[in-house]
C-alpha cells in the first residue's frame, strides 16, 4: 500500500474549511434569531445588530470550547482506570498506535457499556480522546482492539475528530435551542385562552425557523460522517497495524452484536466506529454509516 | 516596454520563486528529518525502560524457575547486549534477542501455576509485552518515517537541492531473520 502525503494535507484542509463552514453557518442562524427577536420586540434594528453579533459569536465560541465536554457527558465517558486490568491494556494499546501514527498519546475514557464500540474526540492532536466501551474491552481480542484503536487513532491523525465534534456540538446546541423553542410554544399554548398578543407569535415564528432550520441542520450531521471519511479511516488504521483483518474481525464481531440499550444522547451517534443505534436505523434510506459489510469486504481486499 | 527590462523582470520571477521553493524544500527536509531522529529517541526511551525491567523480572521469577537457567542466562545476555549497543541496529538487534528470550521464558512459565498467580509476574509480563509493542510501533513509524525522506530527497527535482545540502538516504531498521523464527521451547 503506498502511502500518499499529499492526498491527507487534502483531507486535513477540507476537514478544517468544513469546521469554518459549520461555525460560520451556526452565527449567522444565531445572529437571523436574535435579530428576528428583536425586530418583533419591536427594538432598533442597529441596536439589535449591535447586540446580537457579540452574542452570537460568544455563543459560537463557547460551542466550540465545550464541545469536547459536552461529547464526553453525553457518552457518559469516564476516564480510564489503569488500576483495572482491561482498560490498563487499553490505555497500553492506545499508546501504541499513536507511537506508530507519530501523534502524542490521547486521554483514554471508558464508557460502561455493554455495546461493542469507541469513539475518539478533540479539536487537534494534543488534546484528543479515545474512548472505548467496556463491551469492546470484554468482548474483543487484542489484535481486534488494536485494529479499533487504529481507527480511531487515524480520525485524529486526519483531524476527523475536529469537524465531527465541532459538528455534534453545534447540532447539540440547536437541539437544546430547539428544544427551549417547543417549550416555550407549549407554555405559551395553554395560556393562549386568555392572553393574546407578541409573545406568542414571536414563539410562534422562532418555532417555524427551526421547524424550516432542523432537517438542514440535520443534514449536517450527514457531513459530520461522510462515508469517505470511514473508509479511509479503515485504510488508514490497516497500514497503522499492518493488519486489515484486526479491524474487519471486530467489525464483524458489531455485526453480529446484539445491541444494548443505546446509552447517550443520539447527538454523538455519528462520532462512533459503527452507528451505535442499529435498530432504528436499519430501515432507514439515509443510515449514518457506511454499510460494515462493504467496510469489512474492502478491509479484507487490501 | 524595454525588452531588456522584460527579461530582467522575468528572470527576477524565475529566482525568486525557485528561492520560495527551496525555502519550503529545506523546511520540509529538517522537519522529515526531525521526525525520524524523534522517533529514534522514542525507541531508545523504550529499549532503556525494558531493560530495567528485566532485574526485576529476574527478582521476581527466581524463586519459582530455579531449574530454568539457561532461558534465565539468556535473558540476562540480551539484556546486557541491549545496554552496550552503540548502532540503532545494533539496539534493534539485541532486542529481537530479548524478546525472543522472554518469548521462550513466558512460555515455560506457562507450567508454573504459583508463578502464573503472582501478581507482580503479571504486571512485569504485561508491561515488557507493551513496551516491546511501542517499540516495535515505534520502529514501524521510524521506518515511514526514512521513507518518506527518502523519498523526499531522492525524487526530481528535490535531490539537486538535497545534495546541496549534503543530505544522503537514511537506512531503515532492519529485523534480523531469527526473530521470526518461532522460539524453541525445551522443558
Amino acid at each position: 500500500m503506498e502511502k500518499q502525503p499529499r492526498l491527507v494535507e487534502d483531507h486535513i484542509r477540507k476537514n478544517k474549511r468544513d469546521t469554518v463552514v459549520i461555525c460560520m453557518l451556526m452565527v449567522v442562524l444565531l445572529f437571523s434569531l436574535i435579530f428576528a427577536i428583536g425586530y418583533l420586540l419591536g427594538a432598533p434594528p442597529v441596536l439589535v445588530m449591535i447586540i446580537a453579533l457579540p452574542v452570537a459569536l460568544f455563543y459560537i465560541f463557547m460551542t466550540y470550547s465545550f464541545s469536547v465536554q459536552s461529547v464526553i457527558s453525553a457518552a457518559k465517558a469516564r476516564p480510564a482506570n489503569p488500576q483495572n486490568r482491561p482498560e490498563k491494556l487499553l490505555m497500553y494499546k492506545v499508546e501504541e498506535m499513536s507511537l506508530a501514527a507519530g501523534l502524542p498519546t490521547p486521554k483514554v475514557y471508558v464508557q460502561d457499556s455493554r455495546d461493542i464500540n469507541a469513539f475518539a474526540t478533540g479539536h487537534k492532536p494534543e488534546d484528543s480522546i479515545i474512548c472505548a466501551t467496556t463491551g469492546a474491552l470484554e468482548q474483543l481480542n487484542t489484535a481486534e482492539l488494536e485494529g479499533v484503536i487504529a481507527h480511531e487513532m487515524s480520525h485524529i491523525k486526519n483531524r476527523d475528530i475536529l469537524v465531527m465534534t465541532v459538528t455534534v456540538g453545534v447540532v447539540g446546541a440547536i437541539a437544546l435551542i430547539a428544544e427551549i423553542a417547543l417549550r416555550m410554544l407549549f407554555f405559551s399554548g395553554g395560556k393562549s385562552g386568555d392572553r393574546k398578543g407578541g409573545g406568542n407569535i414571536i414563539v410562534l415564528v422562532i418555532a417555524i425557523i427551526f421547524i424550516i432550520l432542523a432537517p438542514i441542520f440535520s443534514r449536517l450531521t450527514y457531513l459530520a460522517i461522510s462515508r469517505k471519511r470511514e473508509y479511509l479511516a479503515d485504510a488508514d488504521g490497516a497500514y497503522l497495524t499492518r493488519n486489515p483483518e484486526g479491524l474487519a474481525k471486530a467489525l464483524e464481531k458489531i455485526k453480529g452484536d446484539v445491541p444494548d440499550d443505546p446509552k447517550g444522547s443520539k447527538t454523538v451517534a455519528p462520532l462512533y466506529i459503527a452507528n451505535p443505534f442499529k435498530r432504528a436505523l436499519r430501515d432507514s434510506l439515509l443510515s449514518t454509516h457506511p454499510p460494515i459489510d462493504e467496510r469489512i469486504r474492502r478491509l479484507r481486499a487490501m | 516596454m524595454d525588452l531588456t527590462l522584460i527579461i530582467g523582470i522575468i528572470v527576477l520571477v524565475i529566482i525568486v520563486v525557485i528561492l520560495l521553493w527551496f525555502f519550503g524544500y529545506y523546511n520540509r527536509v529538517i522537519r522529515y528529518e526531525n521526525r525520524i531522529d524523534n522517533a529514534w529517541a522514542q525507541i531508545d526511551v523504550q529499549l532503556k525502560r525494558r531493560a530495567d525491567l528485566i532485574p526485576n523480572l529476574m527478582e521476581t521469577v527466581k524463586g519459582y524457575m530455579n531449574h530454568e537457567r539457561g532461558t534465565l542466562e539468556a535473558v540476562t545476555k540480551a539484556r546486557s547486549a541491549i545496554m552496550t549497543a552503540k548502532t540503532p541496529q545494533e539496539s534493534m538487534d539485541a532486542d529481537t534477542m530479548l524478546t525472543g528470550a522472554l518469548k521462550t521464558l513466558f512460555a515455560v512459565a506457562e507450567s508454573y501455576p504459583d508463578l502464573k498467580a503472582n501478581q507482580n509476574f503479571l504486571q512485569l509480563q504485561d508491561e515488557l509485552t507493551h513496551t516491546e509493542d511501542k517499540i516495535s510501533y515505534t520502529r514501524q513509524h521510524y521506518n515511514d518515517s526514512v521513507l518518506n525522506f527518502n523519498n523526499l530527497i531522492e525524487t526530481f527535482p528535490g535531490n539537486i537541492f538535497a545534495k546541496m545540502m549534503g543530505r544522503k538516504e537514511r537506512q531503515m531498521l532492519q529485523i534480523p531473520e531469527a526473530s521470526r523464527e518461532v522460539p524453541k521451547v525445551s522443558f
